[in-house]
């Protein structure tokens, strides 16, 4: 992959990027703010960009604003948000296109390197990354749909909407694929969601129920 | 003996001073500015009272009421210069106003602003001074005309012997005071007059200042409660913008060290084939993300990070937590101060958290919106069973408590039953401070 990294702390900056340059990747810029990320991904189209939510100068959401505006204007670049918050309202926002290609992680998830860097492919690949905290938060959501599941149900669905692939969902709840396959077909029926086959556009329909 | 020369001495020089010519000064300045300042207020103020009084003229008259109070503001002003110019002395002029928002809220701030009436106030008192200011400046100005009275009858009576003409007046600044000098004599008694009327006249001007300065001081400055509000208004956005300072610290480095920590405890994991090594960064790993965890609760209470984008994303963030479902409306056509801001937040979660946990809604609604136009309304609405009561120590005493600190105010309405709705009422910022 090839990877531009926007955050304003030095110390993760350059672990970012020995880590991903340790695993293959090719970090073509590590910037530290969203004027200079917005001109790296004009300037070398990457992959995936990494980006820190708050940062210089106003140090609110401006990587947040600046994913939006990637996301629009270049439309294969996914782009990873990275941050010490999950705020809900920010998923919202990320999520509001619909297209795929975003994350959304906190910055503790690095700790899992394989785990991240997954999460990472799946972004540059147009699936989705999102948090464990943002789908628990998006779950506590009174519903009755939600609360037809069984706990296993749910926990697919938890995984499922992280963004993760069945046999990702298979390998992390130790079931088979086709264990996978049933538990999903169940919840798409319990919440009366359109059976989807493609893996990327089962997770949009679900984060779409979970949003609405 | 000594003593008698010392004070005649110093009696006799203080004419010739140049504290006296700023004295004088600021007399003759006082005495115009005072009369013809309490001339203007009254005649616009009186009416204005008796007009608004009447149903019709209501509008006119307050509005009017507002003029003498401005008015009497810029006269404050200059009142406030002249002393500094005679004397040095600075009276601190009171807060500058603020005008509310809106027309109703433009006149409300009007009529209710202090530190005019205190002006409008001063304007009165002022006035018997200025006639004293004024009587000191004539007392001089009589004095110096006396004074050069010889010299007057030495240049222009020296007429022929048989001349008749008519005798010089002299005349004293008190009722009836003045006489005819028919002789050269005379003159030089009504000098020796003229040199007690400058004197007592430079002397009385000099304890009028003394005694307009501290009125002034009383009525001009900044009054107690002002100051009050001002420095209250300063300690409250000081400790607004110190929990957020403590925020950013948090983010910019505990934060990012423990994720650092984290990513690297990462990276060693992936090389280590060792089991037991494996286990203990597992171990440590795991610790390093509670730590994270126990930060970003801390810091969420200290100030939420979506605050920063106001507070409609902050609420949409909280309400997105409620186990019972909540909508949220935010209706300000601009932001409140950042304090103000966190206070809302704050009640928002509180008064949400209790709804959760007593009443057993269906449904949560959040609504701030401004009724007034300087300030803002914060509503939590639950569909639940009712009967909350301050008095019963639910968190909403310490809530309205919270509020008192910006003279914000709670109203509970909670019929047994339902529904509930807990408003809290704020000032868009806290009264009294300069932003």
């Amino acid at each position: 992959m090839r990877v531009v990294i926007a955050e304003d702390a030095a110390v993760l900056r350059e672990g970012l990027a020995r880590l991903l340059g340790d695993r293959g990747h090719e970090v073509c810029a590590a910037v530290a703010d969203a004027e200079a990320l917005r001109a790296a991904v004009a300037g070398h189209a990457p992959d995936v960009v990494i980006a820190d939510i708050r940062m210089p100068p106003t140090h609110t959401d401006e990587g947040l604003r600046a994913a939006l505006a990637i996301r629009r204007d270049f439309p294969s670049t996914g782009v990873l948000l990275f941050s010490q918050y999950i705020e809900t309202r920010y998923t919202s926002r990320l999520l509001q296109a619909g297209t795929g290609g975003v994350g959304y992680l906190l910055k503790d998830r690095v700790g899992n390197v394989a785990d991240f860097v997954s999460a990472l492919e799946r972004v540059a690949a147009g699936g989705t990354a999102l948090d464990p905290e943002v789908i628990s938060e998006l779950l506590r959501r009174p519903d009755p749909g939600l609360a037809s599941l069984t706990p296993r149900e749910r926990e697919v669905l938890a995984l499922m909407a992280e963004g993760r692939s069945n046999s990702g969902i298979a390998g992390k709840l130790v079931m088979s694929e086709g264990a996978v396959e049933k538990h999903i077909a169940s919840i798409f029926g319990k919440l009366s969601l359109e059976a989807e086959s493609a893996d990327n556009r089962r997770v949009l329909a679900v984060l779409r129920y979970l949003r609405a | 003996m000594d003593g008698i020369w010392r004070v005649t001495a110093t009696l006799l020089r203080a004419p010739f001073t140049r504290r006296a010519r700023q004295d004088l000064g600021f007399c003759l300045i006082g005495a115009i500015t005072g009369a013809a300042g309490f001339i203007v207020v009254t005649v616009v103020l009186v009416p204005a009272l008796v007009i608004s009084v009447s149903i019709v003229g209501t509008v006119v008259g307050l509005l009017l009421v507002v003029a003498a109070i401005g008015i009497a503001r810029l006269l404050a002003a200059l009142h406030r210069r002249a002393l500094r110019l005679a004397t040095g002395e600075r009276v601190t002029a009171p807060a500058p106003f603020r005008p509310g928002a809106g027309l109703l809220g433009r006149l409300d701030q009007r009529l209710r602003d202090r530190d005019g009436w205190r002006a409008v106030g001063y304007t009165g008192v002022k006035l018997p001074l200025a006639v004293a200011e004024g009587y000191a400046i004539t007392a001089v100005g009589i004095g110096l005309v006396d004074f050069v009275y010889p010299l007057v009858w030495l240049l222009f009576r020296n007429h022929s012997a048989g001349t008749r003409l008519g005798p010089l007046i002299a005349v004293a600044p008190a009722p009836g005071g003045h006489w005819a000098i028919e002789t050269l004599p005379g003159t030089l008694a009504a000098s020796l007059a003229g040199v007690i009327c400058v004197v007592a006249g430079v002397w009385l001007a000099r304890m009028l200042i003394a005694v307009d300065a501290r009125v002034m001081r009383f009525m001009l400055g900044p009054s107690r409660v002002s100051e009050l509000e001002r420095t209250r208004a300063i300690a409250v956005e000081d400790a607004a913008a110190a929990l957020r300072r403590v925020e950013r610290d948090l983010h910019d480095g505990a934060q990012v060290r423990l994720a650092a920590v984290a990513m690297n405890l990462g990276m060693a994991q992936e090389r280590t084939g060792d089991e037991t090594l494996r286990d203990l960064l597992d171990a440590a790993q795991s610790g390093v993300s509670g730590a994270l965890a126990d930060l970003r609760r801390i810091a969420r209470g200290i100030h939420p990070p979506a605050l920063d984008s106001g507070l409609a994303d902050a609420l949409a963030s909280l309400a997105a937590t409620s186990p019972i479902p909540a909508q949220v409306r935010v209706e300000l056509p601009q932001r409140p101060s950042q304090a103000i801001e966190t206070m809302a937040y704050f009640c928002v979660a509180e008064l949400l958290a209790n709804a959760i946990k007593h009443s057993s809604a269906n449904s949560i609604e959040i609504i701030i919106d401004k009724e007034r136009p300087e300030s803002l309304r914060v509503r939590v609405t639950d569909d639940g069973t009712g009967g909350a009561e301050p008095a019963r120590g639910t968190g909403l005493a310490g809530l309205a408590q919270r509020a008192s600190t910006v003279d914000g105010k709670l109203h509970v309405s909670s019929p047994p039953g339902g529904p509930t709705t807990v408003a809290v009422e704020l000032p868009m910022r806290v009264r009294g401070g300069g932003i």
